[in-house]
């Protein structure tokens, strides 16, 4: 979102429309412009001992991964919260190979 | 003699020195405006000034679309806005040692201007007892929601919603920007789409508006940035700005009535993320996953990759603020 400066001077934002002239920074998507993340989600693993060495096993070969875009006219999910758009798949990895 | 002549030469004086004080500002037909007459004084006399209850017989779809619009309600909008009034009063100008408000008995127009600019502008066409008025209904309507009188509530709601962002304001009072190369808006005529004659006891004239459907209409209120013209700059909405600065340079051609009123088919029901249809048109957001195994020295990891691409295809930032 864009940020705005609080009275125009400083690092503090400022959240009430009286005390916001300036942007400290802006978050908010471009207009016409691809915005794009990257997120890296590990498997949970089960580490037991075995023989004296750990060995570590995949709790489960699939995992539900879920994208939400949140708009947060506040600032909080407390507040109001919008969700825009929303995005839900099981993931799977293989269980063979070394 | 001369003990008379002194006062006279002195009142003299003083009436050629008030002639100066109420010289009107430039500007051929300033004063044939619905802003230019009398100061309203009540917020019932402001309300009636821009009363545009006469354009529902004729316009009765574009006035039952413009009633679900915030448009309709705008120093009230859900009550947050009449509370952040509120705010903008307790936490502002009443902190703000040069600003001559100690309580909010001592607002005057000038400081609710702030926020009036864009959800009242025609608050400008006011006395101060109109700004008092306004404070004053805002904090009854509030202490009556806080002691639970819904019935109380609702009458200073009322009060509140009189006064809002409608036919007359897009139409008339803020339908001509560029008053001194375009002429002022005529106090007896609408601007919209077509010229001739207007089936209206007071409003008997049409004229072809050159910005109505243009984003300059709606960038007098939907924001450049801090507002320099006033005593304590604000920025609320920074939209036009947005359009202006980013969409325009990445190739957008469009409108802000093309999207929010044509395509949407919203028509005055001018709406932004809340509404199904401008949320969907506004972003897409499509995600990518890869799983794969992660390899250190000694331990394979499983993971998925997530890549998530979100494309704004409105024409300015998201959100804005």
């Amino acid at each position: 979102m864009p940020v705005p400066q609080q009275m125009g001077k400083g690092d503090r934002m400022g959240r009430g429309p009286y005390e916001k002239s300036g942007l400290l920074e802006d978050t908010s998507l471009p207009p016409l412009r691809t915005i794009t993340q990257s997120y890296d989600i590990f498997f949970p693993v089960k580490v037991e001992e075995k023989d004296g060495k750990k060995v570590s096993t995949i709790a489960s070969d699939s995992m539900d991964v879920e994208v939400k875009l949140w708009y947060l006219p506040y600032g909080t999910m407390d507040d109001d919260p919008f969700l825009w758009k929303e995005f839900k798949k099981t993931v799977k990895i293989s269980t063979s190979g070394k | 003699m001369k003990k008379i002549f002194y006062p006279l030469a002195a009142l003299m004086l003083l009436v050629t020195g008030c002639a100066f004080c109420w010289a009107a500002p430039p500007g051929v037909g300033r004063d044939q405006t619905l802003a230019a007459q009398p100061k309203a004084n009540s917020i019932a006399e402001l309300a009636a000034r821009y009363d545009s209850s006469s354009c529902i017989e004729c316009h009765q779809q574009a006035h039952d679309e413009w009633a679900k619009s915030i448009h309709a309600r705008s120093i009230f909008g859900t009550g947050r806005t009449a509370l952040t009034f509120k705010t903008a009063i307790v936490n502002g100008a009443m902190e703000w040692p040069s600003s001559e408000v100690k309580t909010p008995k001592d607002i005057k127009v000038e400081h609710l201007m702030g926020c009036a600019k864009c959800h009242l502008p025609q608050l400008a066409d006011a006395t101060d007892k109109v700004a008092q008025e306004i404070v004053t209904t805002i904090w009854d309507w509030d202490a009556a929601l806080k002691k639970e009188d819904f019935d109380k509530a609702e009458k200073f709601e009322k009060t509140l919603t009189s006064l809002n962002i409608n036919c007359l304001i897009c139409h008339n009072r803020n339908a001509i920007t560029h008053k001194w190369s375009e002429g002022y808006p005529k106090k007896d005529t609408v601007y919209g789409s077509k010229s001739g004659e207007h089936m209206d006891g007071k409003f008997t004239k049409m004229a072809k508006g050159q910005i109505v459907s243009e984003s300059i209409l709606c960038g007098q209120c939907h924001g450049l940035g801090p507002n320099f013209d006033q005593e304590n700059p604000t920025q609320c909405a920074t939209a036009y700005g947005s359009y202006l600065m980013a969409y325009v340079p990445e190739g957008g051609n469009k409108t802000c009535q093309q999207c929010h009123m044509k395509e949407s088919k919203l028509g005055h029901d001018m709406q932004s993320y809340r509404s199904k249809v401008m949320a969907e048109k506004a972003v897409d957001m499509h995600v990518v996953t890869n799983s794969v195994y992660w390899r250190d020295n000694a331990t394979i990891r499983p993971k998925t990759s997530v890549r998530v691409e979100l494309t704004n295809h409105a024409g300015h930032g998201i959100p804005d603020g």
